[in-house]
Formats: structure tokens, sequence, C-alpha cells
């Protein structure tokens, strides 16, 4: 799929426990929100490494008390906001390293703003993964089997450890899925005027190709528009986008 | 493999269905095309919002001050011509609805999506236009991430097209004293009695006509 392969940058290597760069560029989504816009200019952001941490959130919501599962405004989450830790500041035995999950949208949010980051949008995570894949040299059928992989049992990813000292991206496709600012624009719940129905019957409108590739990419699109802002999974986390100094 | 193509089918699926919607909608093309509202949770304020905004008058507010009186809110953009002023007139409809003496204890709230271009000066542009008198209209200005954030808790969905216009859900919603959402008509040029009625029920809930 020479999609892939008409995106240049590079992700720079930096500084352990610093956010990752990601050099701007043109991109051409697999997925396309615009009739009209097929490609995309993208500028220079930075983007955590890994999902975040079990850890770190906890860090987190001992600064934050109001973010704290007993405290948490209802409006914010479902109801299982972080159900599984033991207590309001006690993460679950063994969790330390794994990507944290049960968290909101609302969550996500505001522990980004604490980090002086913010949700990544979702082109610019798309944007991230696809010179991931690049920089991974994985085929296009690789990266299929992985997603479709985790996809057929995604708690099991979702438990594993994190490369947590990791100077360059890592488990975008391998752990969780991950929370973007923007994830309501897609084809939400069944309505008919969302996106993709209002794209009149030209499937090349939505879909840049047909291959492997892009079907698994649409399958994250597709989960995304399952989620409500207050949805609190377990396989789905997040990490912070950070502008450009 | 057997993942892989059960998978695909089902991705399939998902994809043949877009296709086979009716193309009723064709005419929006040209101009805009209507996000359907998200689902809402309504049982909780939406004034657990933090964050900073600046009304039509220069005042800079949070959310949270608008309690204790019943809001209808929307969200527009200044330099809409097709649908904003569709909704703003809604709202208007609605508050002419309003038997005289519950009038003066509702607030329309109008907030941007546009951070750009709606600064508050061009908001007080856009509110004179619609009249009302002083006190009634509450045309607010703010940042990207609280924009996202109270759609998001509204349920209207919107998206900035690449000519700076936006896409977005057409939705009127009544909030009660506490800002819970206690009723939502999503459309445009709607029936108003629901909303009315849902105001004046807030009004009379509250005793708000004899304070």
């Amino acid at each position: 799929m020479t999609k892939w392969l008409s995106v240049f940058g590079f992700i720079a290597l930096a500084a352990s426990a610093e956010p990752v760069l990601v050099t701007g560029g043109e991109y051409t989504p697999a997925i396309l929100l615009d009739e009209s816009v097929q490609t995309l200019v993208m500028a220079d952001f930075k983007l955590d490494a890994t999902p975040v941490t079990y850890a770190q959130y906890l860090e987190f919501v001992k600064a934050n008390p109001k973010w704290q599962r007993a405290n948490a405004a209802a409006i914010f989450h479902d109801g299982n906001y972080l159900i599984s830790w033991p207590g309001n500041t006690e993460i679950p035995e063994g969790y330390a390293k794994r990507a944290v999950t049960e968290v909101s949208w609302f969550a996500a949010r505001a522990y980004c703003n604490a980090q002086g980051g913010r949700l990544p949008t979702l082109d610019e995570w798309e944007y991230a993964s696809s010179q991931y894949l690049q920089q991974q040299q994985m085929s296009d059928q690789d990266y299929a089997q992985m997603l479709f992989g985790r996809h057929s049992n995604p708690t099991a990813y979702s438990q594993q450890p994190l490369d947590v000292n990791s100077k360059e991206l890592a488990h975008m496709h391998n752990r969780v899925n991950e929370w973007v600012e923007d994830f309501q624009l897609m084809l939400t719940s069944g309505d008919n005027n969302d996106i993709l129905s209002s794209s009149c019957g030209d499937s090349a409108r939505f879909m840049a190709d047909f291959g492997d590739a892009s079907y698994a990419t649409f399958f994250r699109y597709q989960s995304r528009s399952n989620y409500r802002a207050q949805s609190t999974t377990s396989t789905l986390g997040f990490r912070c986008a950070y502008d450009m100094e | 493999m057997k993942p892989l193509m059960i998978a695909i089918a089902a991705a399939s699926l998902v994809f043949g269905s877009a296709m086979a919607q009716d193309h009723s909608h064709h005419q929006n093309h040209k101009n805009h095309t209507a996000l359907g509202a998200a689902q809402v949770s309504q049982e909780d304020s939406i004034y657990h919002l933090e964050g900073e905004w600046q009304t039509h008058k220069g005042d800079t507010i949070q959310l949270a001050e608008l309690q204790g009186q019943p809001v209808l809110v929307s969200m527009i953009y200044g330099s809409c011509t097709t649908a904003c002023p569709v909704l703003v007139n809604d709202a208007r409809r609605v508050y002419q609805a309003l038997p005289e003496a519950y009038r003066k204890h509702v607030k329309l709230l109008m907030v941007s999506f546009d951070q750009d271009r709606d600064t508050p000066a061009a908001l007080a542009e856009y509110a004179n236009k619609y009249g009302l008198g002083e006190n009634v209209w509450l045309f607010l200005h703010g940042q990207d991430d609280n924009i996202r954030a109270l759609a998001t808790l509204l349920g209207v969905r919107y998206r900035k097209r690449a000519d700076g216009d936006f896409d977005h859900s057409n939705l009127v919603t009544v909030l009660d004293t506490k800002g819970r959402i206690v009723q939502r008509t999503e459309g445009l040029n709607r029936p108003v009695d629901e909303a009315v009625a849902a105001l004046m029920k807030v009004v009379d809930d509250n005793h708000l006509m004899h304070h």
C-alpha cells in the first residue's frame, strides 16, 4: 500500500521521559473525513512515547483529589471510573507499568492538562501511527494481523506491561485503544447524518484504498465511534500530546 | 488468520451498511453537514465544567455562575449564515412563547464554536441584531478545549472544516437551575412547546416567581 510510503518525516529521539517529537509533514489519512481534503499538512508536535501508566495516573490523582475515584463528578464518567482500584490512591497490585484504563475522556484530558499537554487530535494520533509503522518497517499484512489479533482478545493485550523507558514511540497498536480529543467526529451511533453516510456512496471518499492495513485502521475508527466521553472501559487508555514551544 | 478474516468480514458489513444509507441529505453537501446529536447524561450538572468564558459584554465568567435560573443553551458560530441564525431565532421563539411573567427568569445562552473569529466584540454585534433587551441573551466566547468539553456534555458534535466554517449538531437544550439537562430539541425551526413547558416547569418547581 503506497499511502503509508508517501509519508515523510521522522521521529527524533528525545531525552528519557521526554515526549517524542513528531515532525510535521504531508499526510494522507486512511479514512477521509472531508471529501474535499485528501491530504493534510501536519505541524510539528510532541507525543508521549507510551500510553500513560497506572503509576503515572496514581501521581496525578494524589495531586488532584477531585479526580480520585470517590470524588470525580458523575457527569465526567459512566460509573466505572477506576473501578478496579482498591482505594482512592491505591492501584491494583502489579499494575504500575500497565497502561491505565477505566478513564473517561474527561479524566484523560484533565491528566494531560495537568502535565501541560492535551489529548492528541485524531489526525495527530493517526499521523504519528503512520510514522511509527514506517519507522518499524512493518508490512501492511503484519500491521493488520497485529491489530486484528488484539481485537480478538483486547483484555489480554491491555494487561501487558509497557516499555516505560522507551525513547521512541511505542505501543501504538499492541496495548490499548487510546482517547483522542475529537473522537466524536466519526460514524457515531447509527444516526443518519454522520460523516460516512453523507458521503453519498462514493466509498473512495472515506477509505483511501482497500488493502488489509486500511481495513485494520478503519476498525480503529469504528471503535472510537462507539465511545461516549464518559466511557471507562478496561481496554481504553490514552497518551498526551504537547504543542511546540 | 481466522480472527483477521472475521474482522474483515465485520468491517465489510459495517462498511456495507454505511454505503446503503439513503442520500436524501445530498443537498447538504454544498454548505454544511448537520451532525446528529450525541447521547448525554441528564443526571448531573454541566456546571462541574471549569474554565473561563468571555461574555459579549466583555465580562469573564464561569458556567457555574449561571446556577439558580433555567437556561436555554445552543452552540453556534457568528459567521455562519445557514443553520446558526435559525438556531438563534429558535431560542428567541421559545422565549417569546413563554408567558410574560416567566420570561425574566430565563436566560438565553449562545456559545460560539469559533475561538478565533467570534471575539466578544463580534458577539456583541450579533447579540444586538437579535434584540430582546439587555439581560436576556448571553453570548459566550471561549477557548477551544472548553468549547469541546461543553459541546461534549451537551451532546453537540462539531468539526471545523478546512474553510474555517463548522459542521455541527443543531440542538437547543434546556438546563435546570443546577445545570442539569432537562429537555433537548434537535433540528431547526422545530415546535417550541416542549422547551417552553420545560422552562416553565423549572421556574415553577423552584418557586422563582415568588422570590
